[in-house]
């Protein structure tokens, strides 16, 4: 096993080289990949910023959530609404929509707090599902346009970037769909980053691990939970608003926008990894990959897939991603962060750097149990 | 116990999963219907001079399209048509599925005619399991594999979805598989036509039929999906409704995603006992509102109400679930019964069946007729810009809209046309039938209906 000190040159080389890959590998998906992979990437992405959003209030605060949903929803309309009735130049919706979910965030959690467990995800499942029935109501159809929701709002013509140029056309959407989305999703993880790093970070972590203990060690349990539940409310309007913008329209019955979607941001937080910051980008990736790659089985294909699936009448898409589903959380229940972070530990550890004049300093030898990778 | 908790919910989630597969809405593609029109009678008159100029002389401007030297690129070889459909999902197995099937044969048959004579057609068909947030994707990949044409892409959000994006690089978007009046919006996307009778249409044509039974005028109860396939009806119901004498006495809606039987909307409306309902469930959700007419009948002796039902809900599979429920509705079609022995007799009807028999597709025989139709259509546009002389994007986009045909499976009497901007939707007429559960057949009720034509 190799042990390498943290802050050392090797653990800075290794860094490097991790922030060097992702760079790569985001400078080459649109300038080298298809046009159809860029909109898959892009769609990754929104999921991924969903899931994020999610993994606040469930991953580190232990405050389990089915209504996410309807966040996801608030945002899509407030930018449906602003840009085709209003006229409102696409881009100034990410400001609003974030404030209008967060205020819906911080009430829902209002009564939200003196319940926990299974009775608070009935009361986020409430949500979920009170979401699509209220854009549908006769009497708000003048705003959200009823069960035949919005459509055609997208940006007529993409605004120019200093270093994208004129973009134009398909390719044109695409390239600039994948850096709009990009740039929200770093902004995205940055913000949890910030947030789960944070003294407000730690006391998330302390509701979720024992929330009497945490009340004891002086954290504010109503404060911290509205304010999380608005904060992640409000990150994941942001992933409705690109979706919008990226196909033009939202529905009352769009996926994402009922409790179906609620449920693929689960799946995905569950799959890359609960608690974890790069749970939800890993999983998201896969879900997205895992997803197009399965729905095309089915009667048609050849191979070893036709031999597999040409029994089914229909694409089996579904199928495949449920029994995945089991087998990864049965093979790695912390999801595949907590895999990989597992199995990276058997062959490489990173000894953390000791603190202050801890007697720990004097040899460096910290032991193997508290290494973190 | 952090480790159980995520199982649990990993547990839930696929339960979830299956339950939201097995759901679901179905969409607003008929398997036995198509058609047109948005004039109200009285206002439909037959097309002029300039009228029928107008289809000739029109022509899509390339101009402001991403790359106009491609839309007006000729197409040699091989000719690819796209669509998206739901495949896989909750709505994929009971009414979409054939409508695939159907669509695919159709090509093989045209190959095999060699109707676009040296050039071959293919065909590729994408997963967007009726989810519209899918359909951009699906049609990305279309694209990036070089499809020149879209075709019979179901679901009106779907189509939505990808609208702008098709008319802004000029791609032909054929015959939409809905009946959205949305599609006849020539001027704002020239590149975008739909293949289905416009709900509209369809719904002055019952308002007419009631009329005409029930000339001092009628109570009505109104059951309608609430998406927005449903609120298209709706819309057009409510406003027409004093003009053809319908008061309607109760409005019952069900959720798309509500598989449970509607009985207290049913009962809601058996309450007020109206003679006549008009009904637009969706897909399995067909089944469940008649059985529960049946029971609601069977507790209110005496109460025989007319069943109108959208023609999305003709199908025989459809009806079928419904069994002896189904019997005497009132619905719509406008292309043939193939389970009728007398028009299954007929040429045209004979071929296809014997085809889709030759292709082991006897399981899908009436739910695929309308891709078989829709496919047919698109190659008959095909022809047509072919026989213009040169086979582009553009010259396809101009043969759509300057069209007439007849199909294998329209009924005798129904023409599929389209003219410029004076008419856009292509099927315009259609014929009231009445359903018998016992013979599994349609009875044609009145005359074919064409008042609606432009």
């Amino acid at each position: 096993m190799l042990k390498i000190k943290e802050a050392s040159a090797q653990h800075w080389a290794l860094r490097l080289v991790g922030v060097g890959v992702i760079a790569f590998l985001v400078l080459w998906i649109p300038t080298q990949m298809a046009t159809s992979r860029i909109g898959q990437v892009s769609d990754a992405f929104v999921l991924i910023i969903a899931a994020m959003s999610l993994n606040l209030v469930l991953g580190f605060t232990g405050q389990i959530s089915i209504g996410h949903s309807a966040f996801f929803g608030i945002g899509g309309y407030t930018a449906a609404i602003l840009v085709k009735d209003y006229g409102w130049s696409p881009g100034y919706t990410f400001y609003v929509a974030p404030v209008i979910a967060f205020v819906v965030g911080c009430l829902i959690a209002l009564p939200a707090l003196r319940i926990k467990g299974v009775y608070l995800a009935l009361v986020t499942l409430a949500v979920a599902v009170l979401f699509p029935t209220l854009v549908k109501w006769k009497k708000l159809a003048w705003l959200t346009g009823g069960a035949k929701g919005i459509d055609s709002a997208r940006y007529d013509e993409l605004p120019v970037w200093p270093i994208l140029g004129e973009l134009k056309g398909r390719d044109g959407r695409a390239v600039f769909a994948y850096w709009l989305a990009f740039i929200v999703l770093v902004i995205t993880y940055l913000v949890c980053r910030g947030i789960v790093k944070s003294r407000f970070g730690r006391s998330l972590v302390a509701i979720r691990d024992n929330e009497t203990a945490a009340a004891v060690m002086g954290v504010n349990l109503t404060t911290t939970k509205v304010l999380v539940f608005g904060i992640s409310a409000a990150l994941c309007s942001l992933a409705g608003v690109l979706s919008t913008l990226r196909t033009g329209v939202v529905t009352p019955e769009g996926q994402y926008v009922t409790l179906l979607g609620s449920i693929v941001f689960l799946l995905i937080m569950i799959v890359g990894g609960a608690g974890t910051l790069w749970g939800p980008i890993v999983g998201g990736l896969i879900y997205v990959w895992l997803d197009s790659a399965t729905r095309g089985f089915g009667t048609n294909s050849d191979g070893i897939i036709g031999f597999l699936f040409g029994w089914a009448d229909q694409s089996p898409a579904t199928l495949i991603l449920g029994v995945g589903l089991v087998i990864i959380m049965f093979a790695a229940p912390y999801g595949l962060v907590g895999l990989i972070k597992r199995l990276v530990a058997k062959v490489l550890v990173i000894v953390p750097k000791p603190l202050g004049d801890s007697h720990l300093a004097i040899g460096n030898t910290v032991p193997d149990t508290d290494s973190r990778v | 116990m952090k480790r159980k908790t995520y199982r649990a919910i990993a547990l839930a989630v696929v339960g979830s999963l299956a339950i939201a597969a097995c759901g679901g809405d179905d969409g607003e593609s008929s398997s036995d219907t198509s058609s047109e029109a948005t004039n109200a009678p009285g206002d439909t008159s037959a097309p002029d001079d300039t009228d029928a100029a107008d289809g000739e002389a029109w022509a899509v401007n390339t101009d402001d399209c991403v790359d106009p030297a491609a839309a007006n690129a000729p197409i040699e070889g091989t000719i690819k048509i796209g669509s998206a459909m739901p495949l896989s999902g909750g709505v994929a197995a009971a009414a979409f599925a054939p409508v695939k099937g159907g669509f695919e044969a159709y090509v093989k048959y045209a190959n095999e005619k060699k109707l676009l004579g040296d050039i071959t057609i293919e065909v590729a068909i994408e997963d967007d399991q009726y989810n519209k947030d899918l359909t951009p994707a699906a049609v990305d990949k279309l694209l990036d594999a070089g499809t020149h044409v879209f075709s019979g892409i179901i679901g009106t959000p779907n189509n939505l979805a990808v609208r702008d994006l098709l008319n802004e690089e000029c791609y032909p978007q054929l015959l939409a598989l809905t009946g959205s009046i949305g599609w006849g919006d020539a001027e704002n996307y020239p590149w975008t036509t739909g293949v289905l009778i416009p709900y509209d249409v369809e719904v002055k044509a019952y308002a007419t039929a009631i009329q005409r039974d029930f000339p001092e005028g009628v109570d009505v109860g109104v059951f309608v999906v609430n998406s927005e396939f449903g609120q298209e009806y709706l819309t057009t119901i409510e406003s027409i409704a004093a003009d053809y004498g319908l008061n309607i006495v109760d409005e019952q809606t069900i959720e798309a995603t509500d598989s449970a039987p509607p009985t207290a909307q049913v009962n809601s409306i058996a309450a007020k006992q109206p003679p006549v309902i008009l009904a637009v469930p969706l897909g399995a959700g067909c089944a469940t509102f008649l059985a529960e007419v049946a029971n609601a009948k069977a507790a209110n002796p005496g109460w025989e109400p007319r069943v109108y039902i959208t023609a999305t809900c003709a199908s025989s599979l459809i009806l079928g679930l419904a069994g002896d429920a189904a019997n005497g509705l009132y619905t719509s079609n406008n292309l043939v019964d193939v389970l009728d022995p007398e028009i299954a007799a007929l040429p045209a009807v004979a071929e296809y069946l014997a085809f889709m028999e030759g292709q082991g597709l006897t399981d899908i025989i009436t739910t695929g007729g309308a891709g078989w139709h829709t496919a047919e259509m698109t190659v008959a546009i095909l022809v047509k810009a072919l026989e213009s002389g040169e086979l582009t994007r553009a010259s396809i986009m101009n043969a759509a809209r300057s069209f007439e045909a007849v199909g294998m499976l329209t009924r005798p009497g129904v023409t599929m046309k389209m003219s410029g901007l004076s008419d856009q939707y292509i099927a315009q007429s259609l014929q009231i039938v009445q359903y018998d559960a016992t013979t599994k057949l349609f009875t044609d009720i009145g005359d074919l209906i064409t008042d609606y034509e432009s």
